[in-house]
């Protein structure tokens, strides 16, 4: 039995391995994932500068326009001076201390960063910077807008994207533009007005708007705690310790869905393969049945395994060669939480999820590629799977905000999703009864799934049927439907 | 003497309401050569597929080697597929050794019976090339060396013939040849009759899903009956002049007149009898029986044996 199983799974491991379309994969995959991670930072470095003018009297409107415009690349300068500060709740060292204060007493971000001492990091550029008015009236700035007279800028003469007028008094802001698309500059207009009109209620209440910048100088720090901390380090207050299991949980559950989602096309290509080139009568003459399905499964499975194998060695390699280029505050969570990887507690649960939710998928793919001779033919049943394996994935996005959704709770308890929103649910202190009861649906739907697979890919591969048998068989599911199947 | 290595008895197959073979039992006798002979659709492929557990027969019993077909008893028996297949991506070395393999065969074992094969064969030089790039006949090639390179007790061919030239066709002949005489029991089905005259002790015929035939070539050629055709002057009717004395005349093509010997009498008794009645003799010759002809007229009368029985069905159910 094993030798035949082996033998099965070695051909097809073999085969899935020498095909050039593993090697793009296995190469690819790494490249685009970090492609679709850096893709938003290109996207806004590679934006253009945009100039604008604001036109009123004074500089209050501007001056919180230009504080909401640099929100983001104030909070990315924080977090590379502090990461465990500001991502993981830890006191503020000194250099974060300075860039505030120099930050609070007026300067630009550069200049506080500059006294901070950060001479590591890149400041994104900023994506939208206010130039001086060419004119105050909006029949004398059109032709800038329209591009016919130019403004003077730091690059050179350009049209102006957009001017802002603030009148005096209760009058209407107006925010002139001829891009109608771009509307970020737009949206923090009207937050800064927001912001400005809050200061307008104080000052008529009679409060002093230094009053209120006192207050957020003063604004206690809010420290948060736990009754079980998982460091013992810190006392009770929560640390990247204590957050690193859920993320860890984030990562293993994508993992899975990622690993699933690329892998299962080969069992159901593979076989569709051996359906059209009709091996299937040589194959069940010198293999049981259950020893084929299992060699195909575990070949996949192996597949997957190398796939994970080759990343993890890559990225092992890569992380040793550039360790010491990463900055120690960044270092230090990232390894917080890829130790939360190896928590028995979470990788046992997560293993057995991915054994068995890679079963359940790899059986019912299996079997559908036993009923088709052609890709075309896989596809008419391919888009009700595809969609049932994009569910998890929002749901573990729904998950990244409150693990404890009862949307999650309920979701989880749906065989198909169970492996994925296990995972995602262990670190939320799950009773160990709904634990037990998980694992335990997720083991009797696999072996359903696995028996109602073979029974269809025997079907397919001993009798011949079809994508077309599949709606007899549900039609005779109907009560009161007879069908000639 | 071990267990005869294929005995199937009274064994039926249904698809819905369709019956693909009917109440067939025969056996494989070891050491002989048996063809499987029947027109398309007679349901041979369907038995061959039981006999191997591939299918399991709705009524009946199947005994492999004298035991239900299971994995070990396979083992002992090299089969080639009537619908012909390989892994399009690997080499004609790694596909025989695979399926060698897979008969219980170690790898080194395997890789050189491979080897050993393709160079008998001719494809020595392809024994490195994917089965992708080889052409149809090579493809066959290493599909039927496949089924016998781990030297099997047992080889069932189905329709081994079937696509192949006729130089290949003449090697595969000497391949069976060959098995045999290594010690192989062979049971192929086709329905090329040259075949089968050549190689077969015996056959069995299907026709319909049912058998209407199991035993040696003579007795087949006995089922079909002795013949002499006898050429006469046009305008004489032969078939008056010798009913009187007994004979039957069954066919008739041009002034050559078919005259079936009754048991008991030879062609010169037939001869003689168309001299006496003044028959113009122009030519005479026995007729050299052909299993072809054995063929179509037992599968004629199996069909036609259905068409009554449907009629009669129907007119009972129009009764009703």
């Amino acid at each position: 039995m094993i030798r035949s199983i082996y033998l099965v799974a070695r051909r097809d491991y073999l085969g899935y391995v020498q095909a050039w379309g593993f090697w793009l994969g296995l190469l690819l995959t790494p490249l685009l994932l970090a492609v679709a991670i850096m893709a938003p930072t290109w996207a806004e470095n590679s934006q253009p500068t945009r100039y604008y003018a604001v036109i009123e009297s004074g500089d209050t409107f501007s001056t919180v326009l230009d504080a909401e415009l640099n929100e983001n690349r104030v909070e990315m300068a924080r977090l590379s001076l502090d990461p465990a500060s500001v991502m993981g709740g830890a006191e503020p060292n000194e250099a974060l201390v300075t860039f505030d204060e120099t930050l609070q007493s007026g300067a630009s971000i550069e200049e506080a960063l500059d006294r901070a001492g950060a001479p590591a990091f890149e400041l994104p550029q900023a994506g939208f910077v206010q130039v001086p008015a060419p004119a105050t009236t909006q029949d004398a700035i059109t032709p800038y807008l329209l591009g016919d007279q130019l403004v003077d800028t730091p690059e050179g003469p350009l049209p102006l994207f957009a001017a802002i007028f603030v009148p005096d008094g209760d009058g209407e802001i107006e925010y002139w533009s001829e891009n109608v698309t771009a509307d970020t500059l737009l949206r923090r207009a009207k937050a800064a007005e927001r912001t400005l009109a809050e200061r307008r209620i104080f000052e008529s209440a009679g409060v002093d708007p230094a009053l209120l910048s006192r207050a957020s100088q003063e604004t206690r720090p809010v420290t948060e705690r736990r009754a079980r901390p998982a460091s013992s380090e810190g006392g009770s207050q929560v640390t990247m310790a204590d957050r690193a299991p859920f993320y860890a949980s984030v990562l293993m559950a994508f993992m899975l869905w990622f690993l699933i989602f690329s892998v299962v096309n080969y069992l159901l290509m593979g076989t569709i393969e051996e359906r059209s080139n009709k091996i299937f009568d040589s194959l069940l003459t010198s293999v049981k049945l259950p020893h084929m399905l299992a060699g195909k499964l575990l070949a996949v499975l192996a597949v997957a395994l190398t796939l994970m194998g080759v990343w993890a060695l890559g990225t092992t390699i890569l992380a040793t060669a550039l360790g010491d280029m990463i900055d120690p505050g960044i270092r230090g969570p990232i390894f917080t939480v890829l130790g939360s990887v190896g928590d028995f507690q979470l990788l046992l649960p997560a293993l057995l999820s991915f054994v068995l939710g890679y079963l359940m998928y790899g059986a019912i793919f299996l079997a559908l590629g036993s009923l088709c001779d052609t890709i075309q033919e896989a596809q008419t049943l391919m888009t009700p799977l595809i969609v049932m394996l994009m569910v998890p994935m929002f749901m573990i996005t729904v998950a990244i905000s409150d693990p404890e959704s009862p949307l999650i709770a309920v979701m989880s308890w749906v065989p198909v999703f169970t492996p994925f929103l296990l995972i995602l649910r262990i670190p939320t202190v799950l009773p160990l009864w709904e634990i037990a009861g998980l694992l335990v649906l997720m083991i009797a739907a696999s072996l359903l799934v696995l028996w109602l697979a073979s029974r269809v890919y025997r079907a397919g591969a001993v009798h011949g049927a079809g994508v077309g048998d599949v709606g007899k068989w549900f039609g005779k599911l109907v009560p009161g439907k007879k069908s000639k199947a | 003497m071990g267990p005869a290595p294929l005995e199937l008895d009274a064994v039926t197959k249904r698809f819905g309401s369709f019956t693909a073979v009917r109440d067939l039992t025969m056996s494989v006798p070891k050491g002989s050569i048996v063809g499987f002979l029947g027109p398309n659709g007679a349901g041979k492929s369907t038995s061959l597929r039981m006999a191997l557990g591939v299918l399991s027969p709705d009524e009946g019993k199947v005994n492999l080697f004298g035991a239900s077909p299971n994995i070990e008893s396979l083992r002992h028996v090299g089969f080639l597929p009537e619908e012909r297949g390989l892994y399009k991506k690997m080499t004609a070395r790694a596909t025989i050794s695979y399926f060698a393999r897979l008969k219980g065969m170690s790898a080194g074992e395997s890789r050189k019976r491979a080897d050993e094969l393709l160079e008998r064969m001719g494809l020595g030089e392809f024994a490195r090339a994917r089965v992708s790039k080889l052409s149809k006949g090579m493809s066959q090639k290493v599909q039927i060396l496949s089924s016998l390179a781990h030297q099997p007790d047992f080889l069932i061919l189905d329709e081994p013939f079937s696509g192949l030239d006729p130089v290949n066709q003449q090697g595969l002949e000497d391949m069976i040849i060959e098995e045999h005489k290594r010690g192989a029991t062979i049971l192929f089905s086709t329905h090329v009759m040259e075949h089968a005259e050549r190689l077969c002790d015996s056959i069995v015929m299907m026709a319909r899903g049912r058998k209407v035939f199991d035993g040696t070539l003579d007795e087949a050629f006995g089922a079909l009956g002795r013949a002499v055709l006898i050429g006469v002057s046009a305008g004489f009717d032969l078939d008056a002049a010798l009913k009187p004395k007994g004979f039957e005349i069954n066919e008739r093509s041009g002034d050559v007149w078919r005259v079936r010997l009754p048991a008991g009498v030879d062609a010169q008794d037939a001869l003689r009898a168309a001299i006496d009645a003044g028959a113009p003799i122009t030519s005479f010759r026995p007729e050299e029986a052909r299993l072809r002809d054995v063929f179509v007229s037992l599968v004629s009368e199996a069909e036609a044996e259905d068409l009554r029985q449907s009629l009669a069905a129907d007119t009972a159910r129009k009764v009703a």
